[in-house]
């Protein structure tokens, strides 16, 4: 009787097979200065940015990172056409599925709770799951891979960048391009946008002129009024944590 | 049926929200019981020879409820973390708000400074008696600050369960001590004459109630909490009126029980003698020496506990207003590692520094000169800032619609108001009994006119501000609500113009 039945075996057995485990995407070839072959969404960058482009390990506080990416997913809502901000509220204009099952998770909560629709209140909620969620998604696609890292007592999991040129792009992108007062294209004002209102600004400007910053400050204020919107409010929450912060 | 479905953003926002007794613990904390009892108190009886301490901490204690009537009925509506500066910003403009906020500033730097005086000659003398060594005060201080200093920029604080086995552990030994002492009384007779009312009307108890007032400092810390509980509009209030009581009442026994177990008359000399191992002297010879070496460790982890608690409220005043441009902007940076307000701390850490070096170098005395004037200073700040605050809940509630009734709004912040400015008009007139100096000395006049200064500072800053920066002036007092950069316009409707 230990035999399994041929039906079920044959309605199980190709799903195993056809279920591949993520792989590393072949090491782009390009020249320097060209841009990453996939298209990349906000989220991915902001999460690349705000950790270390070799060891994966983190430049930017915990709740920073946490409300920074919850920040980037509502604005690639926002980017699809899905959401928009209108003052200090978030509003579902489409909600027809995105393809991107993160994406898609996101706009089915913010329709589902049509009660809440203060940004604060959302960039809370998606705060205390981005982090790993975005991860996660990363991972689908081969970008970076988990790592245990610590001793026995501090043991935790960083998502280590499976490529190091990748994962360094939008950096040297953002970086090089501020220096030299090149204007930023939408994509990279909301990217430069996220990074100044969690405070990751210097690690794009170290060493650089005071005026690398006033530029980078025009450049976020010239963006669409639902992204500004979003990210004055992503500036307070980030603010509200520094003051309310408790060790536990 | 709509109410059937679940509200899971509400949920899951509710996790890691503080109850009434995280918020009690993280106040008293600051308040630092044990300091109060076997530091504050000793030495305000050494100090100022005023023999009415404890009926002072009772009288403190009932205006400070009466006080937070009107306070946590603002906090239900200002949800923000600034406090004082805020509500005087939204009751009577930005001017005085920003004149507040520099006496909080110069208020709490103070506390924090003068502690570090208690904390170094306690610990220096603690360890020396323990160990035969020959510490002095200042490197002990020095030592405490490098901690704190660390501890400050990496922004770890201690953590609510650490607190609340510490601060139980202080309250029991308070308790136990005042039961000893009271069943010890000096000649045989339990006196209840430090209890007297007659006292509040005595000379020099406007020095023991700002003494009082000094004790209580931190307790105004829980509206800081609000947006963090589980719900603002009980657990703030609660918490407010349950510190208070429990601090007042311990404060106020544990006073009177030194005066009973030195008798009345011989209380203020005891203390002079003594300073602040009076406490511990008073009971060990009816507890055996390791009860009396926890007890002292136990005074040093609450001077501790105090001194970083207002080390991070220092550095969070700063942060926010460094974001609100009312300071340099570098002011609101943080360490991007740790999310620390690492300017406002390290600025905080710089001043204290340059504090004990000059006490250190002056050869000043580090409880009376430091500890008590010091911290007596802060909590002359803190009363000036409750008495202009109780003003603004009435300024306030006057130019809003409410529901909330006479009493919260008008009836208690108005006898709050006459009540501590009269505290404010006895201390100012006693400060030199306060310091223990001449009445003729011009010493009595500097911290008193110190304040005046920076409050004078601070308005004239916002003026020039209205002038130069209407942007930066229309967003005062939004703390880190303020919305950053010109990315919006301030949501300015709640604001007084």
């Amino acid at each position: 009787m230990n035999t399994t039945p041929p039906g079920a075996a044959d309605d199980y057995v190709p799903h195993l097979r056809e279920h591949r485990a993520p792989v590393e995407p072949v090491r782009p070839v390009r020249a320097v200065g060209s841009a990453a072959a996939p298209p990349m969404r906000l989220a991915d960058e902001f999460f690349y940015l705000a950790h270390d482009d070799q060891s994966g390990r983190p430049r930017l506080f915990e709740s920073a990172t946490a409300h920074g990416l919850a920040a980037a997913l509502l604005a690639e809502l926002w980017w699809e056409g899905r959401i928009t901000f209108v003052g200090r509220h978030v509003r579902v204009t489409d909600p027809s599925p995105p393809t991107d099952w993160l994406q898609h998770l996101v706009l089915d909560r913010l329709a589902a709770e049509p009660r809440h629709t203060a940004t604060r209140t959302w960039l809370a909620f998606f705060g205390t799951t981005a982090y790993e969620q975005v991860a996660t998604r990363m991972w689908q696609v081969g970008l970076v891979q988990p790592r245990q890292v610590g001793r026995l007592w501090r043991q935790r999991i960083v998502y280590v960048p499976a490529d190091m040129n990748t994962a360094a792009w939008s950096w040297a992108r953002l970086s090089y391009q501020l220096r030299n007062y090149q204007r930023l294209n939408a994509f990279d004002v909301a990217l430069a946008g996220l990074a100044l209102h969690t405070q990751l600004d210097p690690i794009l400007l170290d060493g650089a002129p005071q005026a690398a910053r006033a530029f980078l400050r025009r450049q976020v204020e010239q963006a669409p009024m639902p992204l500004r919107e979003l990210l004055a409010d992503l500036g307070a929450v980030v603010g509200g944590a520094v003051l309310s912060h408790r060790t536990t | 049926m709509s109410h059937s479905k679940p509200d899971t953003v509400s949920a899951v926002l509710a996790r890691g929200r503080l109850g009434i007794p995280s918020v009690v613990f993280f106040v008293i904390a600051a308040a630092a019981p044990l300091t109060v009892v076997a530091g504050g108190a000793t030495t305000g009886y050494a100090v100022t020879g005023v023999t009415g301490i404890p009926v002072s901490y009772l009288v403190v204690a009932a205006v400070l409820a009466l006080f937070a009537v009107g306070y946590v009925a603002m906090s239900r509506r200002i949800v923000n973390a600034g406090a004082f500066y805020t509500y005087v910003t939204r009751g009577l403009g930005r001017p005085a708000g920003v004149g507040a906020a520099m006496i909080a500033l110069l208020a709490y730097n103070a506390m924090q400074i003068g502690l570090y005086g208690g904390a170094g000659a306690v610990t220096a003398q603690f360890l020396n008696d323990r160990y035969g060594w020959h510490l002095t005060w200042w490197a002990c201080a020095l030592a405490v600050w490098a901690i704190v200093a660390a501890l400050g920029v990496a922004r770890i604080d201690l953590n609510g369960r650490v607190l609340a086995v510490v601060l139980v552990a202080e309250c029991v030994v308070a308790l136990t001590f005042d039961a000893i002492m009271v069943t010890h009384p000096a000649n045989g007779t339990v006196s209840f004459d430090t209890l007297a009312p007659s006292h509040v009307f005595a000379a020099g108890i406007g020095a023991a109630l700002v003494t009082a007032i000094t004790g209580f400092v931190g307790f105004e810390g829980t509206v800081v909490f609000s947006e963090e509980t589980k719900d603002p509009r009980r657990t703030i209030a609660r918490a407010t009126y349950i510190a208070v009581a429990v601090t007042g009442l311990l404060y106020g026994l544990s006073a009177w029980a030194m005066s009973v177990a030195t008798g009345p008359d011989h209380i203020v000399e005891a203390a002079r003698t003594d300073g602040t191992d009076l406490i511990f002297n008073l009971v060990s010879p009816y507890l055996s020496q390791s009860v009396i070496t926890v007890a002292r460790i136990l005074f040093i982890t609450s001077l501790f506990a105090a001194l970083l608690s207002f080390h991070h409220t220092v550095a969070r005043y700063l942060f926010a207003l460094g974001r609100e441009r009312v300071l340099p902007a570098v002011f609101g940076r943080t360490s991007r590692r740790t999310g620390a307000p690492k300017v406002g701390s390290l600025a905080q850490s710089g001043l204290a520094l340059s504090v004990l070096a000059g006490y250190a170098l002056a050869g000043a005395d580090p409880i009376v000169h430091l500890f008590f004037w010091i911290t007596v200073t802060g909590g002359l700040g803190v009363l000036i800032l409750m008495t202009i605050t109780s003003a603004a809940v009435i300024g306030y509630f006057a130019r809003i619609g409410h529901t909330e009734g006479t009493w919260r709004t008008l009836i208690a912040p108005g006898a709050a108001t006459i009540a501590l400015a009269g505290i404010l008009t006895a201390t100012l007139r006693e400060f030199a009994t306060l310091l223990g100096i001449a009445p003729d000395s011009p010493l009595r006049w500097t911290f008193p006119t110190a304040y005046a200064l920076v409050a004078l500072l601070g308005i004239t800053w916002a003026l020039l501000l209205r002038t130069t920066h209407p942007d930066v002036y229309a967003a005062i007092g939004l703390g880190a609500h303020r919305d950053t950069g010109p990315l919006r316009t301030p949501d300015t409707a709640h604001q007084p113009t």
